[in-house]
């Protein structure tokens, strides 16, 4: 077993040599989630930039406020309670002018349509019962109780409040809140808060139902999403719902606001949905044709891919081959490089189903393949990083040079992690394409950017032999070339 | 079991033993081991569809939360419906989920039950098989489920029989070497073409 040369000599490398001073916080720069680098260099671009997106993270406080303000324009302005005025914001996704329009125009349609009032034809269900007697029978528990220890929604449905406190335990204990709806059969009337809270006496369920009814309007907002990080609690809020990337700045996770899911660019929300569903269901029989090792095809010695770089030289032979495609690097030179583009066979129209089927998979497995190797590589890559900073510490520590000496390379490797992050997200946009011109010209440039991608992730790695400014101009081709297939194919 | 839950089962089972439907032998229900929380349903199956003549046993389960929570009900006979699994006997119907309030009854449920059987919805399908065969070829969904039915639904000398079925179940018994439920299911889920049911076993 060889390993990845790219790895050798990792003890060897000298970062450079001068005064004394240390800086620990830079150490735990984010290496995914490199926005500060982003403004910085990047500032000037920004209007350009087609991955820009306005957003904020908000506390809990914050968006209770947000809501409320929504919740006393409607009370000032139709009349109703708190209560009632987030019932209709809740069936109107917060939408306020709407709701005002509706409420110019028919205010009892409004009223039935968020299902705070029975519609005309049905309002006079259970009058009888309600008018004429003292004492009611409820129809859940069917023991008769006295006016005053029923209760009824507008719709006039009576039944005991011991029934409606049952309800609402159940419904809450199942984290429905705002959907709860009356008891009686066919009647959609919903709950409103305050006749819950009124009903709920227990502390704990009023807790709960506070908390999930909270949840549930959040939800129901189109400019709020919760931020999907473990034991997050901030909330984003941005203008615009589209699958555009957010980095919470409590918990730095970082993901597609549209849909909550990791970020996906150029790839939409409905397609990855369906590349990740599918890589789901096949990833047994695409698993051990990814395998972790392949022979070297010179002198067929088994090699090892433990660095990021797809770039390989064989520890044995020294010959240099591309990891993807186990052709000669040399042929991977800017223009030719073509190992990204799956070559489709012309004449597969005119052979049999079984050929067809063989194609597919042979299609999906090619595309599953890259996917699946810069996903190892971002990790691989990762670990370079951390390798990375220990040595700088150690240099550091020793004296040799100053942290901002070597700034440059952590920002290489996040600009690294940032450009293969995409890079990974064109495969499934490519896989779903159709064949034509468009895709021949994502094609062109998802090549080109992998090319730079990859020789700025050798450089990294052999950082002891690489000139800085070589780097950092490497950097730049790689960062451009990214920014220019977002820019075209990134559709907002 | 809750108080209001034993109550209300108590008036309810009173209710469908009193009820026109009961009367005329459409619905019934009776105790399972003298206890309020494990019924056994019965429904007839209704005129006019592949179901007629069939009595169909139902499994159902009171919850603790009743009637705040639905019933779980089960199809305990065989029943070949794009809405209830051919396997387990489980039901869609938005009534037993969602759909449940507190006022309905067991026998809103029984006569909900008859009503999906008059009325499937095959876009809502709980058998993804059976639903296919509704949609695509509906004529032979119906001489499949008026043979399940005659078949696991009836008892006497008044079933229905289609002796094309029967031949076919003797021979996957034989070729197969498997039982006949199993031929049967086989057979209902290719459209009763032998050889793609022999395939579907081989598989």
């Amino acid at each position: 077993m060889s390993r990845n040369v790219c790895d050798e000599g990792d003890d060897e490398r000298d970062y450079g040599e001068e005064e004394d001073e240390e800086d620990d916080e830079c150490f735990d720069y984010d290496y995914y989630n490199a926005t500060d680098y982003d403004s910085e260099l990047y500032e000037c671009e920004r209007n350009k930039d087609s991955e820009h997106f306005e957003y904020e993270c908000l506390q809990i406080e914050q968006v209770e406020r947000l809501l409320n303000e929504s919740v006393e324009s409607i009370c000032s302005s139709i009349g109703i309670n708190p209560s009632l005025a987030k019932v209709l914001l809740y069936t109107h996704k917060w939408d306020i002018d709407r709701i005002k329009e509706k409420h110019k125009r028919d205010s009892f349609q409004l009223l039935t349509d968020a299902r705070i009032k029975s519609p005309r034809n049905s309002r006079t269900v259970d009058t009888a019962n309600r008018a004429s007697s003292y004492y009611i029978q409820c129809n859940i528990c069917l023991q008769s109780s006295s006016a005053e220890k029923c209760a009824s929604l507008s719709c006039g449905h009576q039944f005991c409040k011991e029934c409606w406190c049952s309800h609402l335990e159940v419904q809450v204990t199942q984290g429905i809140t705002i959907g709860i709806e009356c008891m009686a059969q066919g009647c959609h009337i919903l709950v409103p808060e305050d006749f819950a809270l009124n009903i709920l006496t227990k502390t704990s369920f009023r807790e709960k139902y506070q908390q999930f009814a909270f949840a549930a309007y959040v939800k129901s907002h189109p400019e709020l999403r919760y931020c999907p990080g473990t034991n997050c609690s901030v909330i984003i809020r941005a203008k615009e719902n589209k699958s555009k990337r957010v980095i919470c700045k409590h918990c730095k996770t970082s993901f597609c606001f549209k849909c909550g899911g990791d970020y996906h660019a150029p790839t939409n929300c409905e397609t990855i949905k369906f590349w990740l569903t599918k890589c789901a269901d096949d990833s047994e029989t695409a698993n051990y044709i990814s395998a972790h090792t392949k022979d070297c095809p010179k002198c067929h010695i088994c090699i090892e891919k433990n660095g990021g770089c797809n770039h390989m030289q064989c520890y044995s032979c020294k010959h240099d081959f591309c990891w993807m495609c186990l052709g000669d690097w040399k042929t991977h030179g800017s223009e030719y490089y073509e190992c990204s583009r799956y070559k489709e066979n012309p004449n597969i129209a005119s052979e049999s189903v079984h050929a067809q089927a063989r194609e597919a998979l042979k299609k999906y497995l090619f595309y599953y393949e890259r996917w699946e190797n810069h996903a190892r590589s971002l990790r691989l890559e990762a670990q370079t990083l951390e390798q990375i900073k220990t040595r700088i510490h150690e240099k550091v520590m020793a004296n040799k040079g100053t942290w901002i000496d070597w700034q440059y390379l952590l920002d290489a490797a996040a600009l690294l992690a940032k450009c293969r992050y995409t890079l990974q997200y064109t495969y499934p946009y490519a896989y779903y394409m159709e064949s034509g011109p468009r895709k021949q010209l994502f094609e062109y440039q998802q090549a080109q950017l992998e090319a730079e991608i990859e020789n700025l992730s050798w450089k990294i790695e052999h950082a002891e032999t690489t000139d800085r400014g070589d780097l950092e101009n490497q950097m730049d081709i790689a960062e451009k070339r990214r920014a220019t297939l977002l820019k075209d194919f990134l559709s907002s | 079991m809750a108080n209001i839950a034993t109550q209300r089962i108590q008036r309810e089972f009173s209710e469908v033993t009193k009820s026109d439907e009961s009367q005329k032998n459409l619905i019934s229900i009776e105790l399972v081991n003298n206890s309020l929380s494990d019924l056994r349903g019965y429904i007839s199956g209704p005129p006019d569809t592949p179901y007629e003549g069939g009595i169909f046993h139902l499994d159902i389960k009171i919850p603790e939360t009743y009637p705040f929570n639905p019933p779980k009900v089960r199809f305990l006979t065989k029943i070949w419906h794009p809405n209830i699994s051919s396997v387990t006997g489980a039901i869609c119907l938005d009534i037993l989920k969602d759909q449940w309030a507190a006022a309905m009854t067991i026998r809103t449920v029984l006569l909900s039950l008859q009503a999906l059987l008059s009325g499937a919805e095959p876009d809502d399908p709980q058998d993804a098989v059976v639903a296919k065969q509704y949609k695509d070829s509906y004529e032979m969904f119906k001489l499949t489920a008026k043979h399940w039915t005659s078949v696991y639904a009836m008892t006497g000398f008044d079933k229905w029989r289609y002796p094309d079925f029967d031949y076919k179940i003797q021979r996957l018994m034989e070729i197969m070497k498997v039982d006949e439920d199993r031929a049967r299911v086989a057979l209902s889920s290719n459209n009763w073409d032998l050889e793609k049911a022999t395939q579907s076993l081989l598989s």
